[in-house]
């Protein structure tokens, strides 16, 4: 990893030079909400948010996404391939996008999916965990990879860590605005890195935890809290790695019409009925139990399908808690 | 952009046939002579069908990759998507695009014994089995259990009360079983009185005897047959590894990336679409809620 330092009068600068490559999204602040949305000044963006409610997965597999546009009888791809900036990128995030990586870019992969995983420059950004935030359990409170420029907040600027060959290039380009790393940010980066360890008020006990869960099979905890579900489906969209689509077709006129994909959520009725009204997971239970053992899914080479950032829990309208479900589910087994 | 695996193929409907009243059978050919070439399939696989501003729906190919040149779809009329293919008529264009899932390992079980066992609708992806293994004659012996609630059920009758007579011929045994009393049925019942009885697709086991040791069975049909099928098997101490199923789901994508077809715990999570819809006894053992 290549290391430099952005000092905070050279902030502004380097963030106006990420225009020239394309869009610039960030996180923006909307009534109590943070987003991600288009930005043209820096001081538009909250760089301090705590999380935004849709996670950058909606600039790659969109809530609403025409695919196939029909014309003259013939399907055509209606694929957007600009490229785009995503300024201030959480770690967990970036980890949430290496999962959907994993699922979209397999082979055959997604082609939409592909295309803007190639247009995107992800910029990271370094965060303090709130009460919701439990990413340290899951090691996904660091990111690696899957960035290109990752800034750590410093008490004078920002120390930068470049992740990929355009975060380089990027870097090269405007040489001017970086300095050498000296070893007082050093000093600062490992600083801030502790204190935010110790921050976090939320902890996952994920040790055999899909064994546990596999065992819990039959838990009444399941239906306790599936009684307090409201079935609504927001966690699934909230969630960095939530990715069932729904398809459907619709005519614009008598001559053209367009194949949309649209976000489901396995909480949906519809999501596990086949033609003739079997339905593979016909109860609330079922369908809330199939989210917690789709998010806790223990992948070898991947680790688990959820990255702790919370938004399932602050945006549950039943004040449902991942964690204390798992926990719950683990301690009726004792 | 490189290839973009959602778009499908035009394929013109040569042939509708009824089946049943609720059940048509389509043949089609690509329209296309390179994707018609290119489009190699396993039995058990499965295709979507694209009726272009309509939408998709998957569906098992029931004809064999034997008999080139054409596909079979069989489609039973139960939603909108069925309803309206079911008015389509010889000659109209449909888009096709896969194949998809895994297919039954037909090279693997080459010289051995098959058990085919069908219940209802499940006759049309086993059909595809059925006429792959006569055709290519690399298996020892195939029995077909099919089970079926009344005689205007049974798929591809024609086929069925033909093997009935000359299937011996070609290694083959068929043995039905119906639900529902008919004049036809007991007309048949007459003539193949050790074939033919009135009961469910499990009766069919009795008095059958099989080397457990060179034996596979497979098996397609309602959710609910499936226990006691394997029951069957187990109890005649067939191998759960011998013991193939193939599975429906609500397959969106065909391409694992949907999510709708996802199965399984914490432990084990499949897509139906790709890393089956063909199972073993033994991943649904490991994997709940698989069967």
């Amino acid at each position: 990893m290549r290391y430099i330092k952005l000092s905070s009068e050279n902030f502004e600068k380097f963030f106006n030079s990420l225009k020239a490559l394309g869009k610039v999204y960030g996180p923006v602040k909307k009534g109590n909400i943070y987003s991600f949305q288009e930005v043209q000044r820096a001081e538009e963006m909250s760089l301090d948010y705590n999380r935004t409610m849709l996670p950058p997965k909606k600039f790659f597999v969109m809530p609403r996404d025409t695919i196939l546009r029909l014309k003259n009888g013939r399907w055509e791809n209606g694929i957007n391939d600009e490229p785009f900036v995503l300024f201030g990128v959480h770690s967990c995030d970036i980890h949430g996008l290496k999962i959907l990586d994993k699922v979209y870019l397999e082979e055959p992969a997604d082609p939409y999916y592909r295309v803007r995983r190639e247009n995107a420059i992800v910029i990271g950004i370094s965060c303090m965990p709130d009460e919701y935030c439990f990413c340290k359990s899951l090691g996904t409170d660091f990111a690696m990879d899957g960035f290109d420029l990752f800034l750590h907040e410093l008490p004078d600027g920002w120390l930068v860590r470049v992740g990929s060959v355009r975060g380089h290039e990027i870097a090269w380009e405007h040489e001017e605005l970086f300095d050498e790393v000296t070893e007082e940010d050093l000093a600062n980066f490992r600083a801030f890195e502790e204190r935010r360890a110790k921050s976090f008020k939320k902890e996952l006990n994920k040790e055999g935890l899909a064994d546990m869960l596999d065992l819990a099979y039959n838990s009444p905890v399941w239906k306790k809290y599936a009684d307090i579900c409201l079935a609504c489906g927001n966690c699934n969209m909230v969630c960095p790695t939530c990715r069932c689509y729904e398809v459907c077709d619709k005519w614009l006129n008598a001559y053209e019409a367009v194949r949309e994909r649209r976000y489901d959520s396995c909480f949906m009725e519809s999501h596990g009925l086949v033609a003739g009204g079997h339905n593979f997971r016909p109860t609330r239970l079922d369908r809330f139990r199939h989210r917690y053992y789709c998010k806790s899914y223990f992948d070898p080479s991947a680790g688990f399908n959820c990255v702790g950032c919370g938004r399932c829990d602050e945006f549950c309208p039943a004040k449902i808690e991942h964690v204390k479900v798992l926990d719950e589910v683990r301690g009726s087994l004792q | 952009m490189t290839e973009n695996p959602y778009i499908s193929y035009d394929a013109r409907i040569l042939e509708v046939k009824d089946l049943t009243p609720r059940e048509k059978l389509f043949t089609l050919r690509f329209i296309d002579p390179d994707v018609g070439e290119k489009f190699e399939f396993k039995p058990g696989q499965f295709v979507i069908v694209d009726i272009r501003g309509f939408g998709e729906f998957p569906i098992s190919l029931c004809s064999s990759p034997t008999r080139r040149g054409y596909l079979q779809l069989c489609i039973r009329k139960v939603g909108r998507m069925t309803k309206f293919i079911h008015r389509m008529k010889e000659g109209e264009i449909v888009g096709i695009r896969g194949p998809y899932g895994n297919g039954f390992p037909m090279e693997r079980m080459e010289g051995s014994n098959l058990i085919l066992v069908a219940g209802g609708l499940g006759m049309a992806p086993l059909r595809s089995v059925l006429w792959y293994a006569i055709d290519s004659g690399k298996y020892e012996h195939i029995w077909l259990l099919y089970g079926t609630k009344a005689y205007e059920d049974i798929l591809f009758r024609d086929e069925i009360i033909h093997l009935l007579k000359h299937g011996e011929a070609m290694n083959c045994s068929v043995k039905l079983a119906y639900e529902v009393e008919s004049p036809s049925c007991i007309y048949l019942e007459k003539g193949f009185s050790d074939r033919v009885c009135r009961g469910v697709v499990t009766d069919l086991f009795r008095g059958e005897e099989f080397d457990v040791n060179n034996t596979y069975a497979l098996i397609c049909g309602p959710p609910v047959m499936y226990k006691f099928v394997i029951r069957e098997l187990l109890d005649r101490k067939l191998s759960p590894g011998r013991i193939y199923m193939t599975l429906e789901r609500r397959m969106r994508c065909g391409v694992g990336k949907c999510g709708h077809c996802i199965v399984g715990t914490s432990t084990s999570i499949k897509y139906v679409c790709k890393d089956g819809p063909v199972f073993t006894y033994w991943d649904a053992l490991s994997t709940r809620g698989l069967i």
